[in-house]
């Protein structure tokens, strides 16, 4: 059982904990993770989403990978673009595999292990301070557990010059595996750093990956985050991540889910000064009996801020995808801009779409507006491609790509847009 | 080259065509006019292939085959093109890449090889003076943001890239200015030559002002109850369509 396997990890990281020197923190978040359990569908934040499967399964917090990870890799995108490299496999830094090409020694490109003590003062600084643990049971299981993750520190006026791969990869070769990566960014004043955070599996087994992201963007910071979900098989995966915006910042994200038993993504932006533009794009494409959950929430707590937010979702077999975008507009953020989509297509009769917006808004002087629509592949493109002479299933392929490409022009990334592309391709 | 012979078709249970005979040979353009609600485009559709349409007698050969039994890319890679009376929009698809499949899937289907990039481009830009295509209409997506012209110039640039046999043209004329007219006109007697045929459905006679047709039929209740040459078009101009519904009344 997840939970007992949970409390194993805990007692055996205690014992280390002098050395880490995090022993408050973890005791806290392991406390409040005792308390709240893992969510229920009972919890309303987790209405369609059930973890029962996962909560009976055992899994090890191991560090052991028996896995070719290398050869796995070689035909991985970060292997195909210039680009920083930090890997981790089951949790745990790869220095092989990870290459960081920057040269400016000012901006730091490490794992958080090391940060913790080269970097302390940045580290406790910002460390925790954005993602919340409290009532939130996988941030404190992560927080408790955390064993390693990416640390980008870029200083003021600093641009990274080739995108930032923080990729983990989750290897049960020989058993279910437990990982907690975490990941802190700090984007320094008109600095600006383009981050690519992928996942993988590997083996037979079960894997449980409990992501938390921290991001921090200073004034006039542009950061631009993309999160691609590739974890195979019997793969559970929840993410977390937090986007603190200052004023004058501009954020964009996309996350493409492409595979995965159970996704779970939850982005939160915090729009914490003026004119700020965040972008939430995301992509989704089911298979099988795969959920995917996409949760996420966009706080506009101070004037003249735009969001933009569009979620598209290709559903197949017998899929479940589940979309909850809530806006919160507080009561400052006057001249708040704020539009929200999520649209969904349909390819099997068996598949089924969850979607809620969620607007609050406090202020009286705003621009919001959202809409949802799920569908069918229409028959009239379908039947004008076809009297040319496409053939119905390359004519599919042309329909879908076209409703995958208002995300895919969003991906600045040649490489990436190919690699969506043939993901379409071998789904259908 | 095509053979319709007492054609009876039903849409959500209403009947539409009621036994419509037509030959069409090669190099003969035919208009088929009628009032509204005559089944003009229920023809159109039920040649090209449309699912929501049942045919429920009749028969259509086309080139000695059994049109009917073929999926509509088949009848288009088998030379038969409808120019479609609303042309959709296809956001995210783009013409270029649009008219590369289509080509390309033609081609297969006769057993030849992809076509070169660069005579395909070569091709695209002869045949899209034959409508004075607009060069930045064809890098946007597929119809997107076209005007009403714009629209039905692409279905004329599409046919002459697929070089069809049998050309429908399902009220190509409808919601046209006279200038866009003479353009698409323009561009379908460029096309028309001794190897293949159009039959042209209109609800008005001037577009046969410009694409002169050998054969004119009027098409009133699902049956093609008049037939003659262009001269016909140019009386019911003139007279409207009442009296051949009179007619049609009164030796029933």
């Amino acid at each position: 059982m997840l939970i007992e396997n949970i409390k194993t990890a805990f007692t055996q990281y205690k014992d280390q904990a002098e050395v880490s020197g995090f022993s408050t923190l973890r005791e806290q978040a392991y406390h409040e993770f005792e308390k709240l359990g893992l969510p229920t569908t009972k919890n309303e934040e987790w209405k369609y989403t059930n973890l029962k499967a996962l909560a009976n399964k055992d899994f090890e917090s191991t560090c052991v990978s028996s896995g070719n990870v290398k050869v796995f890799l070689q035909n991985a995108l970060l292997n195909k673009i210039t680009a920083n490299k930090l890997v981790f496999v089951n949790g745990t830094f790869n220095t092989e595999l990870s290459e960081i090409i920057e040269k400016d020694n000012s901006i730091f490109i490490t794992n958080l292990a090391q940060a913790r003590s080269l970097h302390a003062e940045i580290f406790n600084q910002h460390f925790g301070k954005y993602a919340n643990i409290e009532n939130n049971a996988l941030n404190s299981l992560n927080t408790a557990l955390l064993s390693d993750g990416a640390f980008i520190y870029v200083p003021t006026n600093k641009t990274v010059e080739f995108p930032i791969f923080i990729v983990n990869i989750a290897d049960s070769s020989d058993v279910n595996v437990l990982n907690q990566p975490r990941n802190l960014i700090i984007v320094e004043k008109s600095a600006a750093v383009h981050l690519i955070e992928m996942y993988y599996s590997l083996g037979s087994n079960s894997v449980f990956t409990n992501v938390v992201n921290e991001i921090y963007a200073n004034e006039n910071s542009h950061v631009e985050h993309y999160k691609i979900q590739q974890q195979e098989g019997e793969s559970y995966h929840n993410n977390f991540t937090q986007i603190f915006q200052e004023a004058n910042t501009n954020v964009n994200h996309v996350t493409l889910t492409l595979d995965g038993t159970l996704v779970r993504n939850n982005l939160h932006f915090y729009l914490n000064g003026q004119n700020c533009n965040s972008l939430l794009y995301g992509l989704y494409m089911p298979h099988g009996n795969c959920l995917v959950d996409n949760h996420t929430r966009v706080d506009h707590a101070q004037p003249n801020c735009n969001s933009n937010e569009l979620y598209k979702g290709i559903m197949m077999d017998k899929s479940v995808a589940v979309f909850n975008g809530k806006i919160m507009v507080h009561l400052d953020a006057q001249k708040t801009n704020a539009y929200q989509r999520n649209q969904n297509i349909l390819l099997s009769d068996e598949a089924t779409v969850n979607t809620k917006p969620q607007l609050e808004i406090f202020a009286d002087d705003v621009k919001c507006t959202h809409g949802a629509t799920i569908g069918q592949l229409d028959e009239e493109p379908m039947f004008y491609l076809r009297s040319r002479g496409i053939p119905e299933d390359v004519a599919r392929k042309m329909l879908l790509n076209a409703f995958a490409d208002d995300i895919a022009e969003k991906i600045k990334i040649p490489e990436l847009v190919t690699l969506l592309e043939e993901e379409i391709e071998k789904k259908l | 080259m095509l053979s319709i012979k007492d054609l009876r078709a039903e849409i959500e249970g209403k009947k539409i065509l009621n036994g419509l005979s037509l030959e069409v040979k090669a190099g003969e353009v035919h208009a088929i006019m009628g009032p509204n609600g005559a089944g003009k485009s229920t023809l159109s559709s039920v040649l090209a292939g449309r699912a929501e349409y049942e045919v429920t007698g009749g028969s259509v050969t086309y080139e000695g085959k059994n049109l009917l039994e073929m999926s509509p890319e088949d009848r288009a890679r088998e030379g038969l093109f409808l120019a479609f009376q609303y042309p959709i929009e296809i956001p995210g698809v783009s013409t270029t890449n649009f008219l590369k499949t289509a080509v390309n899937e033609k081609r297969k289907y006769l057993g030849l090889d992809p076509m070169e990039a660069t005579d395909f481009l070569k091709m695209m830009r002869e045949k899209m003076d034959y409508v004075e295509m607009d060069k930045s209409l064809i890098s946007r997506s597929l119809n997107e943001g076209f005007s009403g012209g714009e629209k039905k110039r692409n279905e004329v640039f599409q046919m002459a890239m697929l070089e069809p046999k049998l050309c429908i043209m399902d009220e190509t004329d409808s919601g046209l200015d006279i200038d866009a007219l003479r353009l698409v006109s323009n561009g379908v007697n460029k096309l028309r030559n001794k190897d293949n045929a159009f039959l042209v459905i209109t609800h008005y006679q001037r577009l046969l002002d410009y694409i002169v047709p050998d054969f004119v039929h009027v098409l009133y209740k699902g049956r093609i109850v008049k037939s003659g040459d262009k001269e016909l078009a140019k009386e019911l101009e003139v007279k409207g369509y009442d009296w051949i519904k009179q007619e049609v009344e009164a030796n029933s």
